[in-house]
C-alpha cells in the first residue's frame, strides 16, 4: 500500500475552491476562504487519490500537489 | 479520442476514465508543452511565478501526441486527420480550444494565448520597454499591469472604457480607478489599428509609439480545421445541454458555443472548460442517462493591487449591493444573479450563494 501526501503551498493559494469541488471528502474552504486539507494521506489507487489528482489538476494556481 | 490537450482536452479524459471508460485513449495537442494553466499566464508568470502555470503529469493513461496539429475529421468514417493519417475513434471529444484575435497578418504582432507567449513577454517587459497594451478587457489590464510592475512605462488603449463590457461599469470604475493610481496611461478611443511593430493608430488619427506593443483584444474558436465536416455551422461549434454535437461527438472548452439563460454563446473561462468537461464525457459514455449541463461562470481577475473574483453571467446591469465591506476597500458585492469579491477572501460556494440569493 502506497500512501500519497495532498501538499498545500499555502501563499500561493487563492481560494478559488475549485479543489474542493472536485474533492469535497478530502479538503474544504474554510469561513474565511481558507483552504483546510481535512484527509492530507491518501491510498494510491483508491477512488480517494483519484479524487484528490482531480483536486490537484482543477488548481489553476499549482498551490496543491500530490507525492 | 480527445483533441485539444488544454484544461477542457485534460478533464474530458480524466473524466472519461471516471465515467468507466477503460478502453484506449488518444489525445492531440497541437503545443508540445504538457497540459499548463492559461489563467496563470498572465497573472503570476508575468509576476515571478516561473512554475505557477504547472499543473501534475496526467493519470489519464492516454497516448498522447504532442506537438501535431488534428487537419480534420470525417464522421461519417470516424476518424480524425493527424500529420497526414487518418486514426479512427469511436466517440471523439473537440477540445481544440481558441486562439488570439489579431489585428494584422504580422507573424510578429506580439499577442499573449500560449505558454511560448508568455515566456516570450516576460523576456521582453524584463528588459523594461516602452509598452502600449491594445485592448481594455481582462487579459488586456492584466498584461498592462504586468508590465507596470516590472518596471515599464505603459499605455492602454482601450475601445471605452476598460472591463465595461465584460464586467459593467461598477467594476470597470474600480480597476480604472487602481490603474491610473498605480500610473497607467489610458487612452479610449473608438478604433485602432497597428502601424508597423511599434506604432498604433488610433480612430482620431493620433499615433502612439512604444518600443513594445501588445494586442489582447479577444479570441477565435479554432473551428477551421473542421471545415467540411458537417460539423461547424458557420465557424460555431454549438453543443446541445450535455455538450453533445451528435451522440459521438462532444464540443468543450473555449471552442464549444453552448446553450445559456442568454442564448447560445461561448463561456471561454477555466472552471467552465472544467464543468463542460464532465458532462460531455459522462454523456459520451452513459447518453442521456448523463446529467445536463448546469454553468454558473466563475471568473476572476487581478491587476493594479486589486484582486477579484465573480460568479454569475457577466456584465451585471446597475449598482450592486455591498453584502460586506464597503467602496475603496475589500468588499463582497452582489446583484441580482450575481457577486464579487474584491480583495475579499471567500470560500467559492459562498460566493455562488451570495449570487444566487
Amino acid at each position: 500500500m502506497r500512501l500519497l501526501t495532498i501538499e498545500l503551498d499555502r501563499p500561493r493559494c487563492e481560494g478559488h475552491g475549485l479543489c474542493e469541488e472536485a474533492a469535497p471528502d478530502l479538503m474544504h474552504l474554510d469561513g474565511n476562504g481558507e483552504l483546510v486539507i481535512d484527509v492530507p494521506q491518501v491510498e494510491a489507487g483508491t477512488p480517494e487519490a483519484r479524487a484528490a489528482a482531480a483536486a490537484v489538476r482543477v488548481c489553476p494556481v499549482a498551490g496543491l500537489r500530490l507525492a | 479520442m480527445v483533441v485539444g490537450n488544454g484544461i477542457a482536452g485534460l478533464t474530458a479524459a480524466d473524466a472519461l476514465r471516471d465515467a468507466g471508460f477503460d478502453g484506449e485513449l488518444t489525445i492531440v495537442g497541437d503545443e508540445r508543452h504538457p497540459a499548463y494553466s492559461r489563467p496563470a499566464l498572465s497573472k503570476a508568470l508575468l509576476r515571478d511565478e516561473l512554475d505557477a502555470h504547472e499543473l501534475p503529469a496526467p493519470t489519464h493513461g492516454a497516448t498522447e501526441l504532442l506537438g501535431v496539429a488534428a487537419t480534420g475529421v470525417v464522421p461519417q468514417r470516424r476518424v480524425v486527420q493527424v500529420g497526414g493519417e487518418e486514426l479512427p475513434y469511436d466517440r471523439l471529444v473537440i477540445a481544440s480550444g481558441s486562439r488570439a484575435r489579431r489585428l494584422t497578418d504580422d507573424p510578429g504582432e506580439v499577442t499573449l494565448r500560449g505558454l511560448d507567449d508568455a515566456f516570450a513577454l516576460r523576456e521582453r517587459l524584463a528588459t523594461r520597454p516602452s509598452v502600449v497594451v491594445v485592448g481594455g478587457g481582462p487579459l488586456g489590464m492584466e498584461v498592462a499591469s504586468g508590465a507596470l510592475a516590472s518596471g515599464c512605462e505603459v499605455t492602454l488603449v482601450s475601445q471605452g472604457r476598460p472591463l465595461i463590457t465584460q464586467l459593467g461599469r461598477h467594476l470597470s470604475d474600480l480597476f480604472t480607478t487602481s490603474a491610473l493610481e498605480q500610473g497607467l496611461t489610458l487612452v479610449e478611443t473608438g478604433s485602432a489599428r497597428l502601424d508597423g511593430p511599434s506604432r498604433v493608430l488610433l480612430a482620431d488619427g493620433a499615433a502612439l509609439e512604444a518600443d513594445l506593443i501588445v494586442t489582447a483584444v479577444g479570441d477565435v474558436p479554432n473551428t477551421e480545421w473542421l471545415a467540411g465536416s458537417g460539423l461547424a455551422r458557420c465557424g460555431a461549434l454549438e453543443v446541445d445541454h450535455r455538450g453533445l454535437l451528435r451522440p459521438d461527438i462532444a464540443a468543450v472548452g473555449d471552442v464549444a458555443a453552448l446553450p445559456t439563460p442568454y442564448g447560445t454563446r461561448r463561456i471561454p473561462l477555466w472552471s467552465s472548460a472544467i464543468d463542460q468537461s464532465k458532462v460531455a464525457a459522462a454523456a459520451l459514455i452513459r447518453g442521456e442517462e448523463a446529467p445536463p449541463l448546469s454553468i454558473q461562470p466563475y471568473f476572476w481577475t487581478e491587476g493594479f493591487g486589486l484582486s477579484l473574483k465573480a460568479v454569475g453571467f457577466m456584465p451585471p446591469s446597475g449598482e450592486p449591493e455591498y453584502v460586506d465591506g464597503g467602496p475603496g476597500g475589500p468588499a463582497l458585492i452582489r446583484w441580482p444573479g450575481a457577486a464579487a469579491a474584491i480583495n475579499y477572501r471567500i470560500p467559492i460556494p459562498r460566493l455562488r450563494r451570495a449570487a444566487a440569493a
